[in-house]
């Protein structure tokens, strides 16, 4: 009987042994793996670094204003004047109620077939 | 079988077969209990000797950990960055597991031809752990590197300090060195509070930093260094400087001293002639002190906005006499004493308040310690203790005493803002908060009469070249022209240029002071006084960085009308 037991003790040991070789070369594996990728996201960092930094000199205002200069004849601009500030209180107010003579003179003439837009456009030269 | 003998002669004892063998079983259980004892001691005392060895982590005396460690970005108050971390291979060498040094120094040199032959022998040869080779490359260097297959050669990724905006906040910023620390600025104050810690630690790495946010609009600061590199070469200046502050939290919303330096080149921060001319300059501030003389007298109750000062002769102190330049030589109210920027006529307003009195406001306004700021890079202010007669008289008119910059732009904004003293500093602060740390230095009505006079001189007097450049933004200011002392003497060729401004003055924001030190004349037709150069630099600053500031233009007449006091309408 104890002979039997020796048997399957040795058995059950030798597959616990394969057992345990296949772990360790599983986490080896993994454990290679997981460094492959931190070197990969650690230069990956480092690539975004020097993205954010080229970002960061693209963003400056004293990187785009040579530009501007650069394109000024090109776009015709200049930079801004006080006078060219306005506000909403600069703005005409609306009217109260809508001028209801003119409308009607208008549709009259459009009635009558006088279009005058027409007029305009012969004035600026346009068919 | 066992035989023993005594010494009762000879017997014969014989053991059982049963008790031979159980002896026998005895000592081999023995002798297997010593094996294992001894193997398993063995395995022991290696695995001490394994815990007693001392991995070397550290490179040259540092820990890994610092120099990896990361700084937080720098961001101005728009959220624009002014300083980040870029990761960058650094080249190191294992002396001891380099096999053939020979080679290694060939094959090194011929992607990094820089490096003198005899230096990198020497470096290479010997038996440490660890040494620099050469520090932040580039990662097209470091490839090549790696092809070359140089056994005990490898890299070491570090974190390098880049300034995307070059020279153009070097004072606010400063500068780090190789090692990351910083050296100048506030990246010098910011090692000195938390983020020094934190990399002793070894916390400061990955990118888990909160970004430090700073006051600075990279906007207002890129205006004013353009403006005043324009205005040294339009000058033909040896320096300029300018700083400006919001008067309700203190913040500053750009600091500019030139020369500077460019950060990214840490050597040249220390450079003796690039230091920064607004918080570690002292200088002599001339008429713009005029400003503070007025406000203390006027908070005194000594004299008042309606009052008349006798300047038609000079003030005789012994054998000096104290006139003025260009004097009107007449009787001038107060207002027109700001206005023509009589020396005479300040000296009687600073007389009606008294020497005494006007040395304590000089304390209250805190011009007998540093300004509380947080750059590293500050001077104490020297004014003399007590005031004889011509010292109080001189000092009124900002000669015999030497402050800096930032002292008087700090006494403006207390001078326009409603009278309260506020901290200047380079983080962002809102106004609730700086609400808590207001020392009321004069009252409410005095700074709406300063407010009235620094309009007043923008409208009508010194400050009108400057308005002529900022119209419709309601600027008011104060010249200044402090003659330089060359071999003991005034000479008055050689001029310190200042111009003190608040704008808007309806509803005054902002508070400046821009410095031209030794100006020329641009042409034949200006002069060298403060409104032709100072003046003008800061109406042209004012003119572009209004609109971004959120500041629109108003001609209104009313605006300017309303600043006039109620007695003097």
């Amino acid at each position: 009987m104890i002979r039997n037991l020796n048997i399957i003790l040795i058995f059950t040991s030798m597959l616990m042994l394969a057992g345990v070789y296949t772990i360790k070369f599983a986490i080896e594996n993994t454990a290679s793996e997981r460094t492959a990728l931190i070197v990969q996201i650690d230069s990956q960092q480092g690539d975004l670094s020097l993205l954010k930094a080229d970002e960061a000199v693209l963003n400056q205002p004293g990187h785009i204003e040579p530009i501007i200069r650069r394109h000024v004849a090109a776009l015709a601009i200049a930079p801004v004047r006080q006078e060219q500030f306005g506000s909403f209180v600069d703005l005409p107010m609306r009217p109260v109620k809508p001028n209801m003579a003119a409308m009607d003179s208008l549709f009259t003439a459009l009635d009558a077939g006088i279009d005058p837009i027409d007029a305009i456009l012969e004035l600026e030269g346009i068919e | 079988m066992a035989v023993t003998a005594d010494g009762h002669g000879p017997t014969i004892a014989l053991d059982g077969a049963r008790k031979v063998r159980g002896n026998l079983t005895h000592a081999r259980i023995r002798w297997m209990i010593l094996a294992l004892v001894l193997g398993f001691g063995v395995i022991g005392v290696r695995l001490v000797q394994l815990g007693m060895v001392e991995t070397d982590s550290s490179i040259e005396g540092q820990a890994r950990d610092i120099i990896t460690a990361t700084r937080p970005p720098i961001l101005d108050r728009n959220g624009l960055e002014m300083a980040v971390d870029i990761r960058v291979p650094s080249l190191y060498a294992e002396p001891r597991r380099i096999i053939d040094v020979e080679e290694a120094v060939r094959k090194l040199r011929t992607v990094l031809p820089d490096l003198s032959e005899d230096w990198l022998r020497q470096r290479l040869t010997g038996d440490q752990g660890f040494v620099w080779v050469q520090r932040e490359l580039s990662p097209a260097i470091e490839e090549k590197v790696m092809r070359l297959g140089i056994p005990g050669i490898d890299f070491i990724t570090e974190s390098k300090r880049f300034y995307p905006g070059m020279t153009e906040a070097s004072h606010v910023l400063g500068s780090t060195n190789i090692d990351n620390q910083g050296i100048a600025g506030i990246e010098r104050h910011m090692d000195g509070e938390d983020v020094a810690l934190l990399q002793d630690l070894g916390l400061a790495r990955g990118n888990a930093l909160t970004p430090v946010k700073l006051s600075v609009d990279m906007r207002v600061q890129h205006v004013m260094h353009e403006q005043l590199l324009d205005a040294i070469q339009r000058y033909s200046a040896i320096a300029a400087a300018g700083v400006m502050v919001d008067i309700y939290t203190g913040e500053v919303i750009a600091l500019v001293s030139l020369p500077d330096f460019d950060p990214n080149v840490p050597a040249s921060a220390l450079v003796k002639d690039s230091f920064n001319r607004v918080t570690a300059g002292i200088f002599e501030p001339g008429s713009i002190f005029k400003t503070i003389t007025m406000a203390a007298a006027l908070d005194s109750g000594a004299v008042k906005i309606t009052d008349q000062f006798d300047a038609r002769f000079g003030v005789r102190f012994g054998r000096y006499t104290i006139d003025d330049f260009h004097g009107k030589h007449r009787i001038l109210s107060l207002p027109e004493v700001y206005k023509y920027s009589s020396n005479v006529g300040i000296i009687h307003v600073m007389q009606a308040l008294g020497k005494e009195r006007f040395r304590a406001f000089l304390n209250t306004i805190g011009f007998d310690q540093r300004v509380p700021f947080e750059l590293p890079e500050m001077r104490l202010p020297s004014i003399p203790k007590t005031f004889s007669d011509v010292g109080a008289a001189t000092a009124s008119f900002g000669h015999g005493l030497s402050v800096s910059p930032l002292h008087i732009v700090t006494a403006y904004a207390a001078l326009v803002n409603g009278g309260n003293f506020i901290e200047p500093t380079l983080y962002k602060r809102d106004v609730a908060d700086a609400q808590a740390l207001y020392r009321r230095v004069i009252k409410p009505e005095t700074s709406a009469e300063i407010r009235y006079l620094m309009r007043l001189n923008a409208l009508e007097g010194s400050g009108s070249q400057m308005n002529k450049e900022a119209l419709g933004y309601r600027v008011g200011g104060k010249t200044g022209t402090a003659e330089k002392v060359v071999d003991g003497r005034y000479s008055s060729n050689k001029v310190t240029n200042f111009f003190g401004s608040a704008f808007p003055l309806d509803n005054p924001r902002y508070a400046m002071i821009i410095m031209v030190d030794e100006p020329k004349a641009e042409n034949a037709q200006s002069g060298t006084t403060a409104g032709w150069n100072a003046g003008t630099v800061s109406g042209r600053v004012i003119q572009r960085v209004a609109p971004m500031l959120g500041i629109a233009p108003d001609f209104a007449k009313v605006l300017d009308e309303n600043l006039v006091p109620s007695v003097l309408r």
